[in-house]
């Protein structure tokens, strides 16, 4: 008897919960209109590849040799091909306005050196002001001077000995849509439960209507699965939209299974709404959850990998990557989406996910109730 | 315009007295920024090294071991395990244990002691797309050094004919402490502004504002003005830390610093004073903040990814985020030395958001009570 109360209450509290949800046209054109914007942006815009730097010229030899190590110069796509200025000055000039992110100088008797296999005195000079331009500029720079005989060591001409031939495994043409959408829906997710589940128990709070639940028969316990429920719902429709716009618009694989997919993300739901529950405990205004799920938001963004790799960050950060359930869910994403990874090769993660789920929102049942007695 | 101040001042009084009532959100306010400087300037690093490589080495010669050196020694690479064989590759890259694989064939020794071109192979894995791009660029200037008979030293360092300016050991804190800054202003000052108004709507209590002789332009500057405040002190709280803990140099003008960092304070304030007006609810305000101040932010205003590689009608876009002109600032100022002669173009910019927004606020708050 209890049990089929137990059920009825809870799909009460689902039903309540959806209709509010609903209710507010505006909150379900967030739920729909953000993921599939933010898609698109990371899509189309995300083009980490470094190419295209704007790059002054001064060619101050002015010979047919000068013409075509510039013509070589810019053969790749790496550079591209900016103004041209008579003196270095005021190439300089336009790297400080900001015109222009590297420049190519090539000094008066570039040719008569070169033909002397001297070493001839070419200079390129970079902003760094962006760290990343940089050194993909300055790697790309130093390679091509270093084939062209110019500041090696004197009187070595480079043989084109050794060679390496890069593949790129799963994502061949380094498509950023590619990988970026295992991040891109785990912040997005993230987002829908965390932060809506923090601010809406706040807001019952404040609201009062939180003790009028109370009142009534239905157990604390029940209260929230009934709330959690319509999200880890709503999460999983996220999670299809998503993976269809990518499949369709961006070519994003499927390789994996759905199956592990769907585990992965129920297992990740439970650790975010846990988060939210949590933080909805310990503040007492919609103000504080909010700020309260931010500040949670962005470090485990930054320390999921989503953004910059966990192999470069300093060694004793790296253990708290392990807490977070977001590095794990964009692990079992990226293995099942593009690399075909089964449940075996991704059972780490899966059993790391299902500790930090299951502890988490145990923790945070326990201390909600514990709050409201 | 004696009375206007008297009531702006009321509203503005009766909001510091929320702030300050709420102190717990104060502390979030000012600590957030804060953490998120340190976790940004010290953990995240986009130097990227220490990859994890698997290497197949067929050959075994001293040549195939030389290569090997080669590329852990600059510290890009680290060699994670040896597979015996090329078919092991796969699975250890699947696995995600190793985001590299380096494959020296049989003959590479023998071809290179007869004089003869030698190819190795390196398998990066795509799906971390930042790694992969980076580790082939790095492994491709190792070996090109390697070739060119140059030692191991300068595997990745520019050879003596590359000056790289204003950051001459390209450190990456240099630009991520910049971008953070204009992130966490974004972020904070935007969602700070976000509740204010939504709130009152939520709570009932606008309509008693209402029945005041408070005019809406009171209201919306009697918000700002303390809001302004503790953006400022959040401004000053990251552009000293920022500098101070990463050795950020400020080479140019602090004037042009605090002009252009005030007016885009006020272009984010606006923005939250926007969502919270447009939106019924604190939550819906939140996200509206968030997808409008903090995202166009994040990925457009040229911090993460150059613009210059996006797509055209993405860089039209890119025009309209305020972020994007404040780091030019930032970088102008802290890096460059630049001051307004070279900056005049983003310092309109800003002042044109920073009016521009708030006009919109005030105007949008106006038609809703209509």
């Amino acid at each position: 008897m209890s049990v089929v109360l137990a059920l009825q209450s809870l799909f009460n509290v689902m039903k309540k919960e959806m209709r509010q949800t609903v209710r507010d046209r505006r909150m379900l054109g967030m739920l729909i209109v953000s993921p599939v914007l933010m898609l698109v942006i990371f899509g189309y815009a995300i083009d980490l590849d470094v190419d295209r730097i704007p790059t002054v010229i001064c060619d101050q030899d002015g010979t047919p040799a000068s013409r075509d190590l510039t013509q070589a110069f810019f053969a790749d796509r790496t550079f591209r091909r900016g103004k041209v200025f008579l003196d270095p000055s005021s190439a300089q000039d336009a790297l400080e306005a900001g015109d222009a992110a590297a420049a190519l100088i090539i000094p008066r008797g570039f040719a008569r050196r070169a033909a002397r296999a001297d070493d001839p005195e070419v200079q390129v000079v970079i902003d760094g002001t962006d760290a990343t331009r940089a050194q993909v500029a300055s790697a790309a720079a130093s390679q091509f001077l270093l084939l062209h005989g110019i500041g090696g060591e004197p009187g070595v001409r480079p043989a084109a000995a050794i060679s390496l031939a890069p593949r790129v495994m799963y994502n061949q043409r380094l498509k950023s849509a590619i990988y970026m959408l295992p991040g891109v829906l785990a912040t997005l997710l993230m987002n829908v439960t965390a932060i809506v589940m923090a601010m809406g128990l706040s807001r019952e709070r404040e609201t009062g209507t939180l003790e009028q639940i109370l009142v009534t028969p239905i157990r604390p316990a029940v209260f929230l699965a009934g709330k959690c429920l319509p999200y880890i719902l709503f999460g999983l429709v996220d999670v299809l939209a998503v993976l269809l716009l990518g499949n369709l618009v961006f070519d994003v694989p499927f390789r994996g299974s759905f199956g592990v997919i769907a585990l992965g993300a129920f297992l990740y739901l439970f650790s975010t709404l846990g988060i939210g529950i949590l933080i909805a405990t310990v503040s007492s205004s919609q103000q504080q959850a909010m700020l309260g799920a931010v500040a949670f938001m962005l470090p485990a963004m930054l320390l999921s990998g989503f953004m910059s790799p966990i192999s470069s960050m300093p060694a004793w950060l790296r253990p708290f990557t392990m807490l977070m359930p977001m590095r794990h869910f964009i692990e079992i994403m990226r293995g099942c989406l593009l690399k075909g990874a089964g449940i075996a090769d991704l059972a780490p993660q899966m059993i790391a996910l299902a500790v930090l789920g299951i502890g988490i929102l145990g923790i945070s049942i326990v201390l909600f109730r514990r709050r409201l007695s | 315009m004696n009375r206007f101040l008297r009531r702006t001042w009321a509203v503005a009084h009766k909001e510091v007295l929320h702030i300050l009532r709420d102190a717990r959100a104060v502390y979030l306010a000012l600590g957030l920024p804060v953490v998120m400087l340190m976790l940004f300037g010290y953990g995240i690093s986009q130097d990227i090294d220490h990859v994890p490589m698997a290497v197949v080495d067929q050959d075994r010669t001293p040549a195939s071991r030389r290569l090997c050196q080669a590329l852990v020694a600059g510290s890009d690479f680290v060699r994670e395990v040896d597979l015996a064989s090329p078919d092991d590759a796969e699975a250890a890259l699947r696995s995600g244990r190793v985001k590299a694989v380096l494959i020296v064939p049989l003959d590479y020794g023998r071809a290179l002691a007869r004089g003869l071109p030698a190819q190795a192979q390196i398998l990066v894995d795509g799906s971390d797309g930042t790694t992969a791009t980076i580790a082939m660029g790095d492994a491709a200037g190792i070996v090109t050094a390697l070739s060119a008979a140059r030692a191991v030293r300068s595997s990745l360092n520019a050879g003596p004919r590359i000056r790289v300016r204003f950051n001459p050991a390209m450190r990456s804190a240099y630009n991520m402490v910049s971008g953070v800054i204009v992130l966490i202003l974004a972020m904070v000052a935007s969602l700070l502004t976000a509740l204010t108004i939504s709130r009152e709507w939520e709570r009932g209590t606008m309509e008693q504002l209402f029945a005041t002789p408070v005019s809406r332009l009171e209201i919306v500057m009697g918000k700002l003005i303390p809001y302004t405040g503790l953006g400022f002190v959040q401004t000053l709280l990251v552009l000293t830390l920022g500098s101070y803990l990463f050795d950020i140099p400020i080479r140019g003008s602090l004037g042009t610093l605090f002009v252009c960092s005030m007016l885009f304070l006020l272009a984010m304030l606006g923005t939250g004073l926007i969502a919270s007006i447009v939106a019924k609810s604190q939550l819906v305000a939140v996200q509206f903040a968030l997808m409008v101040a903090y995202m166009p932010v994040a990925m457009l205003s040229g911090f993460m990814f150059p613009i210059e590689n996006m797509p055209l009608w993405l860089q039209g876009i890119a025009h309209a985020v305020p972020g994007r002109y404040y780091l030019t600032t930032l970088r102008g100022v802290l890096l460059k030395g630049n001051g307004f002669a070279r900056l005049g173009e983003e310092t309109m910019a800003l002042a044109i958001f920073a009016v521009g927004l708030l006009a919109v606020a005030v105007w949008r708050f106006r038609r809703r009570l209509a």
